[in-house]
């Protein structure tokens, strides 16, 4: 029998010679100044590109790119020669998928597959990767023995929130089976054949360069980044054949270990390769190898409950109901009241219970948590009622948006069949609040309003309690707290990136105020987030105090000296890679342009999201860059050194009116401008630099009465 | 950031320094005394002078090519070469004996108790000792007696003998060479060699084989397998190597030689408050145990006590002149130390009645003894801190990180750090059979042995190991390989970072350095356990794995003791000092592709580490290449 090393090799030579084929057929095609990329990145053909720093944007240079990738396939009988190997193995596959992409077409329009994945996406798994919320990532490969088994696998890594990946026939069977696909419901059919696993592979790398901010190039700290950091997985069926295993070399070679029931001509290395004859074992089993975290909550509801269901869409004609707050009334809200108020576990429906059709579907819903603890404080509340929208999504079949009373929930045919009820939004919202916040949180109790005219009192009193919670929010300032606080939620995955999140600075990710940062520490005096004081100011105008540089210090291990909290030009804050927006100066106009993940078009700066987030990110300092969260836009903080808000001139038209209210407010108390977003670009006006700066000046934006930022 | 590695070159820049200091006060060292013995008798060298009755001694030249009675050079070469072997025997296999007597003298409110209960009791069931329903002691007290037995065993083989593979042992039955028990091996080697009995050299190589099987299935396993039991089996614990390890603020105190008896009673003792209160009370900050040789081995082993450094190392220690006193028991003692420690404030305690030194305080410390002579010792140590001369304190800077304590069991336990609880069973060597298979690893490698001023010191075993983990050989180490491989960083974790990729990503997962400490000289047998247990469970016979032993900078007669243990165990062994046999070609044929005609393994020789290595890596491959892996 062949020995593991003559497999690889032999299954590395015979995708080296499908690329070669693949080039010899665009040759024949194209000239080699073709362009040649993948749709929606800023890291041109990911694998190639972290691995050799070469950007092959033409066909001409992925020619020479062959070169490097037959370089590395060496042949001593060495594990080095079977992991360079199973990386070029990887980077062929590459080549034979990037010359399909060739002319702008997307070659699986209209097919089963997804093929590649942009970069919004994969930053857009960076949140829940660092909170544990996707605890890993699994790739299927080749056929499962039935439709139901294809299925029941997948589900079974669903279940447990982790991402997967298909490669082959699976994806048909999964489709018979009826399992809904996509990045949102996190199962991401890649395509049919083995080599498209290189869309995988680029998923992994993009991360270190993403999240660890590793020098493109810098194949070593690659490899050891994604073999420290990224937990994933590959389950190969049987017959895994020399290609299959010259693809799992470099699976093993990034630290995936590989779980196969192909037991013919199979070699064992324990944690990297591991024959696991009974297929209904390898969840378990390659759980079990990568050392995945898989945090449990255990809810007792009919139907099931993972994070994977967070972004699962339930359209109109799938829904048994929808609380939608714009037209019923229907909130959320979370009391924190004494002892005696409150009787642990206690769940309890106000109404009907939603077990009859109602006209158009449409009910009340009201959903109330009281909760009482010693170290609880109200400033909590909207911390924990803030988390509703997750945890609500991640139930199966149900779908949430929108908070306080402006929420949308819809209920699907199938969980409703499934015995779904209002009662269970109770069981979930009890489990998540006594597992995440156990530590303030002594006794939970929770009440659903669906009685109409209860839903309309409730909603009267909910009000005045948003209320006094906006004027609380207005009264926290930079100013007006002792207390900053660090979070370094992300190092998992961005090892030297810090946050100071400050009340008029919210952590990059959007996702951690400075409330949530505060929680966070009441909630574990150790975990991410720490007090940070405010001695030694050096400098207000910047926001640079010795206390703040003398923490980032410490917390990024030293890659960082020094921090400003309000420029973005001197010691900008870092980026850990998975901030919601990013602005970059536009030189034309002295601004700047933010742009937000989900826009995928183009800027005045002439990047698209993708590439001003590559300028940045992995906890590295970028004058003139920087990513932030959405809240932040409207703060009176933004690069108030740089004189502040207005320095933005250019918005995506989502993003605007997402910000519009609150952007215009600021303007109106800082400057005395009225409706300030009318004078911003967006896409509807114009992508150019030129155009934009006539329009600017045409408007009269406050920019041009600002200091040049260079 | 990449991690600096101690070099060899700053290692003897260290030693440069101290060389000089031994100047300035009159001292010679091993340098100045190799020297002077540079010429070293070419009859001795090669085996050839036969000095066994007072006929002679005859020299073997081309003019006189027999002995008076008539011995050729290859019986002459032979007989030297069996009694080397018979010495090293007697020596491991006292050292086992002495633990014997420690066993017997365990109590649960002694200095010696009975640490590892369960190994207590599989050993005892090993020997037929009845272990159901009794006190452990009472149960180490019949193990102790019944191994003491094992010495003189009148009818069958060792006990121990029970744990080689059935194919071994069968080899050992059909050739004669089954270690009956280590006296009487001992005995008749000498016997043998007396005047006017053995004359053929196979027999000979044969007994030598026999009298080394004696000891490493015998007596040194005894000195493990029961100092485990009394001082605990060693489990991963992180120490330091080398002489940066000596403090210049406490009070110094080195252990040096073989026995842990002594110097773990030394170890516990000064941990007791009322000892570190004496050395504070001194204007001491506390009392620093290192250790030298084997001695330093077991206790770090057990305890993580630094290593100082090796045989070679022993004189520097002494010369740093912050040695507050220096305890030895038997074996690879330097008589110099004696007048050396002269030259400074340090005490020289001996203690062995076997191993008295001139110039030493003697001591005797034996098991019922061994607390209050251990006071008396740490006492006299924390009283000499205030004779220091600072004027003559130099301690060298450097000193290495080391993960230490890689007991069979302990690796074990590794090993099941990377199985699958859905698809391994735990317990086993079988993810490192794995690993070997597949190719991750391509074999592995037992380094031990001494230092021999015949070559450049620590040199061979520090470039051979480099050499053999960048190819993705795992190292596993006692003696002063081990001190030396410590001293240059090659048991931190982070010298993963000089293997190739297979071996770097096995020490990532699970967990370990690439180079194994597991243990003193009498440790090896770990290593014949280990190799033999490989072997059971893979299913081959031991002379098939692609595993090898080396000793390339061997001097004792102990060294050839194992030697000969390990090549009858199965394993080629490859030597960087020559067998003084040379003038006997027939010998030297014996002792390499003789022996793997007899026992399908041999020596392979050469001076050359660069070449020796590149031999033990082909020697691997080839035997990868015959079981199609």
């Amino acid at each position: 029998m062949a020995t593991l090393i003559e497999r690889v090799f032999s299954g590395a030579d015979e995708m080296y010679a499908k690329a070669e084929q693949a080039l010899a057929e665009a040759a024949a095609k194209y000239d080699d100044s073709t362009p040649v990329s993948y749709p929606d990145t800023a890291y041109y053909l990911e694998c190639l590109y972290a691995m050799t720093g070469r950007k092959n944007q033409t066909l001409g240079e992925l020619k020479e790119s062959m070169e490097w990738i037959k370089s590395q396939m060496t042949r001593e009988k060495r594990t080095k020669d079977v992991f360079t190997s199973g990386i070029a193995t990887a980077c062929a596959a590459e080549v034979i998928e990037a010359v399909k992409y060739i002319g702008g077409v997307n070659p699986y329009e209209g097919t089963l597959y997804n093929g590649h994945m942009s970069d919004a996406d994969v930053r857009e798994l960076g949140v829940p990767l660092v909170t544990g919320d996707i605890p890993g990532f699994v790739l299927f490969i080749g056929a499962a023995p039935s439709d139901e088994k294809a299925a029941e696998l997948i589900k079974s890594y669903q279940s447990k929130s982790i991402y997967v990946f298909l490669i082959g026939e699976i994806i048909e069977q999964a489709t018979r089976a009826g399992v809904k696909m996509g990045h949102a419901v996190r199962i991401f059919p890649v395509g049919p054949d083995v080599h498209m696993a290189t869309h995988v592979v680029s998923v992994a790398v993009r991360t270190a360069l993403i999240f660890g901010g590793h020098e493109p190039g810098d194949y070593e700290a690659v490899k050891k980044y994604t073999f420290e950091r990224v937990n994933a997985a590959v389950n190969a069926f049987e017959p895994v054949n020399d290609l299959t295993v010259a693809c799992g070399a470099g699976a093993i070679a990034y630290g995936f270990p590989v779980v196969t029931n192909d037991d013919n001509d199979m070699w064992r290395v324990p944690k990297s390769l591991i024959v696991q004859p009974d297929i209904d074992k390898f969840v378990e089993t390659s759980i079990e190898a990568r050392g995945i975290k898989i945090r449990v909550t255990n809810v007792d509801i009919p139907v099931a409950y993972a994070n994977a269901f967070e972004g699962e869409i339930i359209r109109k004609a799938d829904m048994f109901a929808e609380a939608n707050g714009t037209t019923n009334d229907c909130l959320e809200l979370v009391r924190a009241l004494d002892a005696t108020q409150v009787v642990d576990h206690k769940i309890e429906v106000i109404g009907p219970e939603i077990d009859v059709r109602q006209p158009k579907n449409q009910i009340n819903l009201c959903m109330v948590v009281d909760v009482c603890g010693k170290k609880m404080q109200s400033d909590f509340e909207p911390v924990f009622e803030r988390k509703f929208h997750a945890w609500i999504n991640c139930i199966e079949g149900v779908m949430h948006t929108g908070q306080r009373d402006l929420i949308r929930i819809r209920i699907s045919n199938a969980a409703y069949e499934a015995g779904f009820r209002a009662e269970h939004f109770g069981e979930v919202l009890y489990a998540k609040i006594k597992s995440e916040f156990e530590s303030v949180v002594d006794k939970c109790q929770v009440t659903i309003y669906t009685d109409p005219e209860k839903c309309k009192e409730l909603r009267v009193e909910a009000n005045k309690i948003y209320d006094a919670r906006d004027a609380r929010l207005v009264s926290l300032t930079d100013e007006s707290v002792d207390e900053f606080y660090s979070c370094v939620m992300c190092q998992a995955f961005s090892p030297s990136h810090v946050c100071i999140v400050t009340p008029e600075r919210l952590g990059l990710c959007g996702a951690v105020s400075w409330l949530d940062a505060k929680a966070t520490y009441e909630l574990d005096n150790n975990g991410p987030c720490k007090i940070v004081t405010k001695g030694g100011l050096q400098d207000e105008r910047l926001g640079r105090w010795d206390d703040v540089d003398e923490v980032v210090h410490a917390l990024s291990q030293g890659a960082l000296e020094r921090v400003t909290m309000y420029s973005i030009m001197e010691d900008p804050m870092t980026s850990c890679g998975c901030f919601e927006c990013i602005c970059g100066i536009e030189p034309y106009s002295n601004g700047v342009a933010i742009v937000n993940r989900e826009h995928a078009g183009m800027t005045p700066l002439g990047m698209t999201f993708s590439e001003m987030a590559s300028m940045t990110g992995g906890g590295v300092q970028t004058p003139g860059f920087m990513g932030h969260g959405k809240h932040f836009i409207a703060s009176k903080k933004f690069m108030s050194a740089e004189g502040g808000i207005a320095r933005i001139v250019w918005l995506p038209k989502a993003l605007k009116d997402t910000v519009a209210e609150k952007l215009n407010k600021t303007a109106m108390d800082l400057y005395g401008i009225e409706n300030f977003v009318d004078m911003i670009g967006d896409e509807t006006i114009t992508e150019d630099p030129e155009q934009l700066l006539a329009f600017l000046t045409e408007k009269g934006h406050p920019v041009f009465g600002l200091e040049p930022l260079m | 950031m990449a991690k600096k590695f101690t070099t060899i070159e700053e290692m003897e820049q260290d030693t440069k320094i101290l060389k000089v200091k031994a100047g300035e006060v009159g001292i010679d060292t091993w340098e100045d005394r190799a020297a002077a013995q540079k010429n070293h008798c070419q009859f001795g060298e090669n085996g050839i002078c036969c000095r066994n009755c007072s006929m002679g001694p005859c020299r073997i030249t081309p003019k006189s090519p027999k002995g008076i009675c008539g011995a050729t050079a290859h019986t002459i070469a032979g007989r030297n070469y069996l009694q080397f072997a018979a010495g090293g025997c007697a020596a491991h296999s006292d050292h086992g004996r002495e633990i014997c007597y420690a066993l017997a003298e365990t109590r649960p409110d002694g200095i010696y108790k009975v640490k590892d209960e369960a190994k207590c009791i599989a050993v005892a069931k090993e020997f037929g000792v009845e272990t159901e329903g009794r006190d452990i002691y009472e149960i180490a007290h019949e193990l102790a007696i019944t191994g003491l037995n094992d010495y003189g065993k009148p009818f069958g083989f060792q006990t121990f003998i029970n744990r080689a593979t059935d194919e071994r042992r069968a080899k050992w039955e059909e050739l004669g060479i089954s270690p009956r028990a280590v006296d009487r091996e001992v005995t008749e080697s000498m016997h043998m060699c007396h005047m006017g009995v053995q004359a053929e050299p196979e027999a000979f190589v044969r007994q030598a084989m026999r009298v080394g099987l004696a000891d490493g299935w015998g007596g040194s396993m005894m000195g493990t397998e029961f100092s485990d039991i009394i001082f605990g089996t060693p489990t991963p614990i992180e120490t330091e190597a080398n002489l940066g390890v000596l403090n210049k603020d406490m009070v110094n105190i080195v252990v040096h030689g073989h026995d842990p008896s002594v110097s773990e009673a030394v170890a516990v003792i000064a941990e007791t408050p009322e000892m570190i209160a004496k050395a504070k009370s001194v204007g001491a900050k506390g009392i620093n145990i290192v250790g030298l040789c084997c001695t330093s081995n077991e206790v770090t082993m057990r305890h993580g006590i630094p290593m100082a450094g090796n045989f070679l190392q022993q004189e520097n220690a002494i010369l740093t002149g912050a040695v507050e006193l220096i305890v030895v028991d038997v074996q690879c003692i330097f008589p110099a130390i004696g007048p050396l420690s002269k030259c400074f404030h340090t005490k020289f305690i001996s203690t062995s009645p076997k191993a008295k030194i001139p110039d030493s305080d003697f001591i005797l410390v034996e098991p019922h003894n061994a607390e209050e002579a251990a006071i008396t010792i740490v006492t006299t140590a924390i009283e000499n801190f205030a004779n220091r001369d600072e004027s003559k304190v130099f301690i060298p800077e450097h000193k290495e990180k080391a993960m230490v304590g890689y007991s069979c069991e302990a690796i074990i336990s590794e090993l099941d750090g990377v199985t699958n609880s859905f698809v391994d069973e735990p317990g086993t060597y079988k993810p490192l059979i794995e690993v070997i298979k597949a190719g991750v690893l391509r074999g592995a490698v037992g380094i031990v042995g001494c230092n021999n001023p015949k070559v450049r010191a620590d040199y061979s075993h520090i470039e051979i190991i480099k050499e053999l983990i960048k190819n993705d050989i795992i190292v596993v180490t006692t003696g002063c390989s081990a001190q030396a491989a410590a001293k240059a960083g090659l048991m931190d974790y982070e010298a993963k970072e000089l293997c190739g990729d297979g071996l770097k990503r096995v020490c990532d997962l699970v967990g370990i350095p690439p180079v194994l400490h597991m243990g003193s000289c009498v440790d090896i047998s770990r290593i014949l356990n280990l190799v033999h247990t490989v072997a059971k469970e893979w299913g081959i016979d031991v002379t098939q794995l692609p595993v090898v032993g080396c000793a390339p900078e061997w001097m004792s007669q102990k060294a050839v003791s194992i030697a000969n243990y390990v090549v009858a165990s199965g394993l080629d062994t490859y030597l960087g000092i020559e067998p003084q046999v040379k003038g006997s070609d027939e010998m030297m044929h014996l002792i390499t592709d003789g022996s793997r005609d007899l026992v399908g393994a041999g020596y392979i020789i050469e001076m050359d580490p660069a070449k020796l290595v590149t031999a033990m890596i082909d020697g691997i491959e080839a035997k990868r290449t015959a079981l199609n892996i």
